[in-house]
């Protein structure tokens, strides 16, 4: 059984969590920590959602735990279904940011740097944050050890941000065991964020 | 919830300056870090040093043992 540690995040980040994680298996069973209420009730509601069973277990301490049964051939309901169910993302845009250089924009590569830096940085500092930062090419320097904006791609993965690094640029620079952050992609999901985003911000 | 927290600004003249409170903040290992200019404060170089309010007092102890040039200390909430 795979366990989410979800304790001391707020809604909806939780049943964002988890969701992805039931999407992934064919079936088998997640448990969901959290501390508040509103998470469990909402976990559940997205158990129900996906055609699963769930069971909430009270443990100590003010921690909540929600176990997800996802059985063989567990359907999600239809989207017009009364049992739908999407949580809102009320701090995150439909914008996809795509950072595929170390420098922003051309002229001076230190300045370049500089600039990309503090751009993460802006970036974080948002108050509706974009659904999803792309790495590739020469940006997935930004997502490995030694970066200096991992504190700041931190901040964003933990809003509910996907930082997600080309695999196989990773492996081309040689820092496929070096990620720090977020986490691996390829070309087809990289096509896929941008054909689907309300707009495709390029620093 | 992200929620903003109150953090020191130290605000430059120049670049040079910035640029070398970045290297003795590196050198010493003073707290904090170089963000852009926040849109509600205005200065003469568009980088500062920040560091949350927690930090206040080693910051400013630093600026002065270090005889570092600035132009404003200023309080802004920072993500």
């Amino acid at each position: 059984m795979d366990t989410i540690d979800a304790r001391g995040q707020e809604c909806p980040l939780p049943v964002v969590r988890a969701k992805k994680a039931l999407d992934k298996i064919p079936s088998g069973t997640l448990e969901v920590l959290v501390d508040n209420e509103t998470s469990v009730g909402n976990l559940q509601k997205l158990a129900k959602s996906l055609g699963c069973t769930s069971q909430r277990e009270d443990r100590e301490e003010g921690v909540f735990a929600v176990i997800i049964e996802k059985g063989e051939g567990a359907q999600e309901v239809a989207a017009d279904s009364p049992d739908a169910f999407t949580p809102d993302e009320p701090n995150l845009s439909d914008a996809v940011v795509v950072i595929s250089s170390e420098t922003m924009g051309v002229g001076d590569d230190k300045l370049g740097k500089n600039l990309m830096k503090a751009f993460i940085f802006s970036l974080s500092q948002q108050d509706k944050l974009p659904k999803t930062v792309l790495f590739y090419n020469g940006g997935v320097h930004w997502t490995v050890e030694g970066s200096e904006a991992l504190d700041d791609l931190h901040a964003l993965a933990d809003a509910g941000v996907e930082v997600m690094s080309c695999g196989t640029c990773l492996k081309y620079y040689d820092l496929e065991s070096k990620l720090a952050v977020g986490e691996i992609t390829n070309m087809y999901v990289i096509a896929e964020k941008q054909m689907t985003a309300g707009v495709v911000v390029r620093p | 919830m992200r929620t903003k927290t109150p953090h020191i600004v130290v605000t430059f003249a120049s670049t040079d300056e910035a640029m070398a409170m970045e290297e003795t903040a590196r050198e010493q290992g003073i707290p904090g870090r170089m963000i852009p200019v926040p849109s509600d404060i205005s200065a003469g170089c568009g980088l500062c040093w920040s560091v949350p309010v927690d930090d206040a007092e080693s910051l400013t102890a630093s600026l002065e043992s270090a005889g570092l040039s600035y132009e404003g200390i200023h309080v802004v909430d920072l993500y």
